[in-house]
């Protein structure tokens, strides 16, 4: 691979040339600490390669945050243009729409006091993670799956009274992408997705309880709604089984035909279809359909998480739980930038729309969008708002997490999940996980500074910290 | 047992080398049953399973695919296969394992730097899941 070079003090370039057949050069948004981590895998030969896609326009781009995945890397962003260019289900991913939503309950640490490790309990309790065989029929009874996946969290308000329309007004895209076919699904995805709404998943999947720490934009933070030492808690879950399977069949399905549309991939994963063709257009209506999937699962996490907090503090801090936000961080969607029509993949990256963006709620629209920056279980997560040049630098985009830096192979061999829960709980944080091998899996040492990753995109301008949130408490899948 | 766990910073990325073909997906089977960690609590069972694909390295994912569905959806895990029978573009085998509870992990076999094929006298495969 060519050398990267540095355009400035936040981002670096691999030219035209690194890998064969890139269209376009590769660009990260790093410093020198955090590309040193970044250099250690495979992660840049990804981007490059993403660069290769047909009709992807400007450059392939990478947030500070990115680590090697499969095809994209994660924290990969791309888009293609829609009169010649292609869609790719490996540049979303598996977990369709795996995203984060923040709520905010109506009471401060101190207040909460002693029963925050009940509520965690609880929390444990309520949440089904999801297990194969019984397990996985844990999920909201009743949901009609056409509905979920044609109207989102919508079908669940009005068929079963979950969630609200205010939830649904905090949502990214009102919880719906337009277009949404169930008919565009297999009759397997179809069958992992019936029983799955509201059901967390295992891997980095998570539930956290969390208090305000700090707040760096006072007027951001009172529009959000959190305040210095409130409770939070933060879903972080996807489309599930669902989602796996929408992905799984297209990129077959794609890669069958990649010769006939003259496409040549320097990794089968990137596997596409031009958007107008007919596997193009079936995959844009069948991963909508599974977004919409996901935001109704995170949705009913939701009101799990609801019922937990009137189990526990009280029907009243219950009905006080507001959604601040929910964001997506594994999509593609048609967008307009530079007054063209792109297809906008991401890839483990957040949507950013600056302040005054049309698509931010009203409430909102003065700070910039909320983002939800998942750090590890033992440091810290962040809310940023977008900031103007997410739109001229990066399709409106930041990064979505701290992004790993160890294999799990080598934080198993380095953290004893028994011992990691151990320390956590003697750092105040009460830890309900499934296994102590998936805890270490997620231990903190596994993943990069989340502080120097936030730093690096308020640098760059692409979004601007708001509060900073500290855990307390950890439900794992 | 002739498979190992290679570094991969995300997902988990599983290497086999074996005398033949029916090694390599006995192998997988039994890489899939380790990261899914058999408690040997359950009941034994067996299942039939088919799959289909257009090249051996697919075919590959497809069969694992297959035991992660199992896995998640009846919480079936296999930990051996009874019979095999390996075609050109199929795999049709009877395999018995244990019903359990066994954690939602493996979201895919991927594509990514997918291989499955002759090598030294035996086989060699590489598969990327995603979990």
């Amino acid at each position: 691979m060519s050398e990267i070079a540095r355009i400035d003090d936040e981002l670096w370039e691999l030219p035209i040339g690194t890998v064969p057949g890139m269209r376009v050069p590769a660009r990260l948004f790093a410093d020198a600490e955090l590309l040193a981590a970044i250099e250690q895998d495979r992660s840049l030969e990804q981007l490059a390669n993403v660069a290769t896609l047909p009709g992807i326009v400007d450059a392939a781009l990478a947030m500070p945050d990115i680590h090697q995945g499969y095809g994209f890397p994660v924290g990969g962003v791309a888009a293609t243009s829609v009169d010649d260019g292609v869609i790719s289900p490996g540049g979303v991913g598996y977990d369709i729409n795996c995203g984060v939503r923040l709520l905010a309950l109506p009471l401060d640490a101190a207040e909460l006091g002693n029963r925050r490790e009940p509520l965690v309990h609880e929390l444990s309790r309520r949440v089904p993670v999801g297990t194969g065989g019984r397990g996985a029929r844990e999920g909201v009874q009743g949901a009609n799956l056409d509905r979920v996946l044609s109207l989102g969290p919508r079908a669940l308000l009005e068929d079963l009274g979950i969630g609200s329309d205010e939830e649904l007004a905090f949502t990214e895209s009102g919880g719906r992408l337009d277009g949404a076919d169930p008919a565009a699904l297999s009759p397997r995805a179809r069958e992992r997705g019936a029983v799955q709404i509201g059901t967390l998943g295992s891997g980095n999947h998570f539930l956290e309880l969390q208090r305000v720490e700090a707040v760096y934009d006072a007027h951001a933070a009172e529009a959000f709604g959190l305040g210095v030492g409130q409770v939070t808690v933060l879903i972080h879950s996807g489309s599930r089984g669902l989602g796996h399977q929408v992905c799984t069949d297209f990129v077959k399905r794609m890669d069958a035909r990649l010769a006939d549309y003259g496409i040549e991939l320097p990794d089968r994963q990137l596997s596409c279809a031009p958007l107008g063709s007919v596997e193009g257009r079936d995959y844009l209506r069948a991963m909508a359909a599974a977004a919409n999937f996901a935001w109704a699962n995170r949705a009913a996490l939701a009101d799990r998480v609801r019922q937990a907090v009137a189990a526990v503090v009280g029907h009243a801090a219950a009905a006080g739980t507001r959604q601040v936000y929910d964001v997506a961080h594994n999509v593609a969607k048609l967008e307009e930038h530079g007054g063209r029509t792109v297809c906008v993949h991401r890839k483990g990256a957040t949507r950013a729309l600056p302040p005054g963006h049309p698509e931010i709620p009203p409430e909102y629209r003065q700070a910039g969008q909320p983002v939800f920056i998942p750090g590890s279980m033992g440091t810290a997560s962040y809310v940023l708002a977008g900031r103007p040049a997410s739109m001229e630098r990066s399709f409106g985009t930041t990064c979505h997490g701290a992004g790993r830096r160890m294999s799990r192979t080598a934080v198993r061999k380095a953290v004893d999940g028994a011992a990691l829960r151990r320390q956590l709980e003697a750092r105040g944080i009460v830890v309900r996980a499934l296994s102590a091998r998936g805890l270490a899996e997620e231990a903190p040492e596994a993943y990069k500074d989340v502080d120097r990753v936030v730093e690096i995109v308020e640098r760059a301008g692409l979004a601007a910290r708001v509060a900073r949130l500290r855990p307390i408490g950890v439900v794992k899948g | 047992m002739s498979y190992r766990w290679v570094n991969h910073t995300a997902e988990v990325e599983l290497e086999i080398e074996a005398p033949g073909e029916r090694e390599v997906l006995e192998d997988a089977l039994r890489a899939l049953a380790e990261l899914l960690g058999v408690r040997g609590v359950g009941r034994a069972d067996t299942r039939e399973v088919t799959v289909d694909a257009p090249d051996r390295p697919a075919l590959l994912a497809a069969w694992i695919e297959e035991l992660a569905f199992l896995a998640e959806s009846e919480g079936f895990v296999a930990t051996g296969v009874d019979d095999i029978d390996i075609g050109e573009n199929n795999v049709r085998a009877t395999v018995s394992g244990v019903l359990d509870e066994p954690p939602p992990l493996v979201k895919a076999a991927t594509y990514h730097r997918l291989a499955f094929e002759p090598s030294d006298g035996g086989y060699v495969a590489r598969v990327v899941l995603d979990v």
